[in-house]
């Protein structure tokens, strides 16, 4: 136990993971995205997200790893609104990391937060923790009408009552692109991992890569002006960097 | 101690039951397995989308024989290797527990919806027996063929098809098929065609009604347009500005949203076009359009002073602006805008193939016809195909009660829907992931390409591929059709059109063989030539819009179509009903959405289920206040209210287009579904709303942006840079 706590503790120092390989992280463009939700459902589609049906949605038990925020602003007929893509923030001081007693959820040497199905308890501590309410808890086991399961991808797990899940950078995608690699003996190249809502993206608003890399797609967005990370003061340091969305004024 | 004990037996057994739950599964599908796949390996297939009638190209990931996951063919010119929810979406078609898995046949009451099961040899036997003796007694013109948006060579072998019956009755109505748009270019362009709408290239998007990033004729295309236009490298961001009446995606999206009256677009438009100097619109005041719209003069002006001062103006007309009574004058007042401020607008080349499918789109006029021709008795059998009338139109149309006097009716329909529960027996098509066909994109955009559709999985159930039904009825009706339909099925009849493509090019496609082409377009998911279609004429046309109609003390009602369910034909996957909306976060439900004020004034809050009536019917659903529509507008969600659509959809709340007036277009004809006024009446019911929510402001909490809401520092904002 105390080797794990020594160990969890090396990890736990903010920007350790740029002694690693890999630092994946996403730019998410408010000024492209139009809230049209192909990512919402190219996430269902990848993740095996269940359909958790209309009884259960109206109990708030639903799991989107990917949900479409929207923020009004001012009265009609001046209304506006402005929509966000809200996914888990792979925090490299993860609010949620400190609360799990069983270490279900840890940061891996790619700097993501991980879930560990196997070790959730369900104590569903970490999703208080979560300042971004990204993490979902099954409440029950679901099931999908036959035949729809065969739709299901057999690179994810299916989760069952009683644990917490939550977007994991479709880890599924970078486990693969990084066994190819190591095949070639080489790295992973930048854009050789999209994750299942940036490769739907219709607007290109998303970009996804290594930000160990300061050549890579995902480094050279983030340096654009309009750069912050959704509620930076609480110092939670996501691996997602937002773009603001452009006002125009006449 | 007996209470700790029972309950640790309790749990025990909990845990076994939960876990005895999951069914036992196989792995893998194959005993000797096909030469294409490893265990364990995906393989990718490139096909068609056909969800919509974008045509957007597409690949799907295939693990042990069963697709997986949908992904844009990058090599698309239409997706260029994005997508959009409806379209991922399609593994819930393929995949449907509601799917027919064989022919169907009716039982009891035509309507019931209750149907038993038959094998494929009697299913053929009666369709093709009840139009062989039609045929035969000199009656094949009383056999009318309805179907979708059926396009390329599938389109060629329905026309060869109803040829050999002998009818001339083929006709497509597919809702979001934008007639009075077609029917305006073809007053403006001389050609009924849908232009290529170059978003992309635009520096200022003018769209009344247009919903182009939702489901507006190509969104994944303008998707790719509209993120181009924002923040496209090497150029400066575009501006959008949306009128309508009530907010929608693309509103949400637009730098400016303008809530114009219903049926004031075209006058606004010919005021813009006036002042940018276009033939025949100096009539049309800025005065007049503001009185009419309720908009500011002066902000009708200063629109008109932008697409004057713009490089690439672009003016786009969709949703209810198209679909008023004055919907195809007010598309012409925008083709005569786009055409004087020298608009991002360009013509299509031709299609390869399949563009004899457009005079075969009845639109809303040629469905009335049908409907009169079914109640005079003169149709003896009714073939639906890859169609839902019933679901949008309105009841005052009579269509069910006509079809109900059809002696015969026969449906090509992988679900029971609203329609094809009228037929006396089903043939069960594979899904289109599981079938040939071939497409040309409509819109097109900007150059000719067109694609093979092939499956990409075998077929789940005991279906059969959409052009091998047709060709297989077609050889029973008589030797001199089969002479006809020479093809042993879909595949041989698309590589035999597909041969007189290649056959005069072959000479610049050097040696290779049709084969080596064929695989190749395959691979390739798709195939394109540099053609450039003629250039647009400048447009002189102009049909007066008229003054929009006035509500008296009703409200406009704004039937509007729907992000997730489209038209409906998205409302029985529950990838789709589970989607929420992304402007109230609903899901599952029909909703009415009112403005503040408006709900304040009847007396009711988030959740209050009205009634909304018309003319026509009346509907019940509850409120949800809804910040961006007109004080006297009433707004509504299309998709949901299916009489039966599988279990998804059957019976979930209300279907706007059902109550709405029967009113026509005064030009085209066109069902003009944005005309209605309605009353709305409080029952003094409640329920709770189903939706995905939050705090719907940012509140100073930094989460869009360092600087807060309305562009002020937060009062705590800290800009850190990232390291």
């Amino acid at each position: 136990m105390a080797d794990i706590v020594e160990k969890w503790k090396k990890l736990r120092e903010p920007g350790y993971f740029g002694k690693f390989d890999y630092h994946w992280g996403m730019v998410i463009d408010l000024d492209r995205c139009s809230g049209c939700e192909a990512c919402v459902v190219a996430c269902q589609a990848e993740n095996n997200l269940p359909i958790v049906g209309e009884k259960r949605f109206a109990q708030n038990r639903e799991i989107k790893w990917l949900r479409i925020e929207r923020y009004w602003e001012g009265e009609y007929p001046d209304a506006k609104v402005t929509f966000l893509p809200m996914l888990c923030q792979q925090c490299d001081q993860a609010p949620c990391e400190t609360a799990c007693p069983v270490f279900a959820t840890y940061h891996n040497q790619d700097g993501l937060n991980t879930q560990v199905y196997n070790r959730c308890i369900g104590t569903r501590t970490c999703a208080v923790y979560c300042p971004y309410e990204v993490r979902y808890f099954n409440w029950f086991t679901y099931q999908w009408d036959e035949p729809l399961e065969q739709q299901l991808n057999p690179d994810v797990s299916v989760r069952e009552k009683g644990v917490m899940e939550k977007c994991t950078f479709c880890i599924q995608r970078i486990r693969d692109a990084k066994d190819q690699a190591k095949d070639r003996g080489d790295r992973v190249r930048d854009g050789e991992v999209t994750p299942a809502c940036v490769q739907a993206c219709p607007t290109e608003a998303m970009v996804f890569g290594d930000f160990n890399d300061p050549d890579s797609a995902v480094s050279r967005a983030a340096e654009d002006e309009r750069h912050y990370r959704v509620m930076e003061k609480l110092n939670t340091q996501p691996s997602i960097v937002y773009l603001t969305r452009v006002e125009h004024h006449d | 101690m007996l209470v700790g004990a029972g309950t640790a037996g309790a749990g025990a057994g909990f845990l076994v039951k939960e876990s005895s739950k999951n069914r036992p599964e196989q792995y893998i599908p194959y005993v000797a397995t096909p030469e294409d796949y490893t265990p364990g390996i995906a393989t990718w297939y490139k096909t068609v989308c056909q969800q919509c009638a974008a045509g957007c190209g597409i690949e799907v990931r295939v693990r042990e024989g069963r697709a997986k996951k949908i992904e844009g063919n990058a090599l698309h010119p239409v997706s260029q290797g994005r997508s959009c929810a409806l379209g991922q979406s399609s593994l819930n078609v393929l995949y449907n527990p509601d799917r027919l898995r064989q022919p169907q046949q009716s039982r009891g009451e035509r309507g019931s919806g209750v149907f038993q099961p038959i094998g494929w040899e009697q299913a053929y036997t009666t369709v093709s027996d009840r139009l062989a003796s039609l045929r035969r007694a000199g009656k094949g013109d009383r056999v009318a063929l309805l179907t979708g948006n059926v396009r390329g060579h599938l389109h060629e072998l329905l026309e060869t098809f109803m040829a050999g019956v002998g009818s001339s009755r083929y006709l497509q109505y597919d809702f979001l098929v934008p007639e009075n748009l077609l029917a305006a270019n073809q007053a403006s362009y001389g050609r009924a065609e849908l232009p290529y709408y170059d978003i992309g290239n635009a520096d200022f998007v003018l769209s009344f009604g247009a919903d182009y990033l939702s489901h507006w004729l190509s969104p994944v295309h303008y998707g790719l347009g509209y993120g181009k236009l924002r923040q496209g490298p090497g150029r400066e961001r575009g501006l959008v500005v949306q009128v309508e009446p009530r907010m929608s995606l693309s509103g949400a999206n637009a730098d400016h949203w303008l809530p114009a009256r219903p049926g004031s677009e075209g006058l606004v438009a010919l005021a813009i076009a006036g002042r940018l100097g276009a033939p025949g619109a100096s009539a049309y005041s800025v005065e007049r359009a503001a009185a009419a719209s309720g908009l500011d003069a002066a902000k009708i002006e200063d629109l008109a002073q932008h697409f004057a001062e713009a490089k690439k103006p672009l003016a786009l007309i969709g949703g209810a602006a198209l679909a008023a009574e004055n919907g195809m004058a007010n598309a012409a007042a925008v083709n005569l805008l786009n055409s004087a401020g020298g608009g991002a607008v360009t013509s299509n080349p031709d299609p390869a193939f399949g563009a004899s499918a457009a005079k075969h789109i009845a639109g809303y006029p040629g469905l009335r016809k049908l409907v009169d021709e079914m109640n005079a008795g003169q149709v003896d059998a009714l073939i639906i195909a890859d169609t839902n009338p019933l679901h949008s139109t309105p009841e005052s149309l009579g269509l069910r009660e006509a079809i109900a006097r059809v002696p015969f009716v026969a449906a090509i329909s992988p679900f029971i829907d609203d329609t094809s529960a009228m037929a006396d027996v089903i043939l069960a098509p594979h899904s289109f992931l599981e079938s040939w066909s071939d497409d040309t994109p409509q819109p097109g955009v900007g150059i000719a390409s067109a694609s093979i559709a092939q499956p990409v999985v075998a077929p789940v159930h005991d279906t059969r591929d959409f052009g091998d039904i047709v060709i297989e009825i077609g050889r029973r009706l008589g030797r001199d059709v089969a002479t006809q339909l020479p093809w042993e099925n879909t595949l041989e009849f698309l590589q035999a059109r597909w041969r007189e493509l290649y056959g005069p090019r072959s000479a610049e496609l050097g040696s290779m063989e049709f084969g080596k082409f064929w695989n190749n377009v395959l691979q390739a998911g798709v195939w394109a030539e540099n053609r450039k279609g003629p250039a647009l004429p400048a447009v002189s046309r102009v049909i007066d819009p008229g003054e929009p109609a006035a509500a008296g003390d009703g409200f406009y009602f704004h039937p509007y179509v729907s992000l997730a369910m489209a038209d409906g034909r998205g409302a029985n996957l529950p990838w789709q009903q589970e989607l929420p909306d992304p402007l109230t976060g609903m899901v599952y439900n029909s909703w009415v959405e009112l403005n503040p004020a408006t709900a304040k004034e009847l007396g009711v809050e988030d959740g209050d289920v009205v009634t909304v009536s018309a003319a026509g019917g009346s509907l019940e659903a509850p409120v949800v206040v809804y910040p961006a529509v007109r004080p006297d507008v009433v707004a509504m969600p299309m998709g949901q209210g299916h009489r039966t659509f599988g279990r998804y959809a059957s019976g979930r709340g209300a279907n706007p287009l059902s109550i709405v007036d029967e009113t026509v277009d005064r030009d085209s004809g066109a069902l003009a579904w944005g005309s209605t006024t309605v009353s709305v009446a409080k029952t003094g019911r409640r329920v709770k709303l189903i939706r995905q929510s939050g705090t719907p402001r940012d509140l100073g909490r930094s989460i869009l942006g360092p600087y807060g809401e309305g562009g002020k520092p937060a009062p705590h904002g800290d800009d850190e840079h990232h390291g």
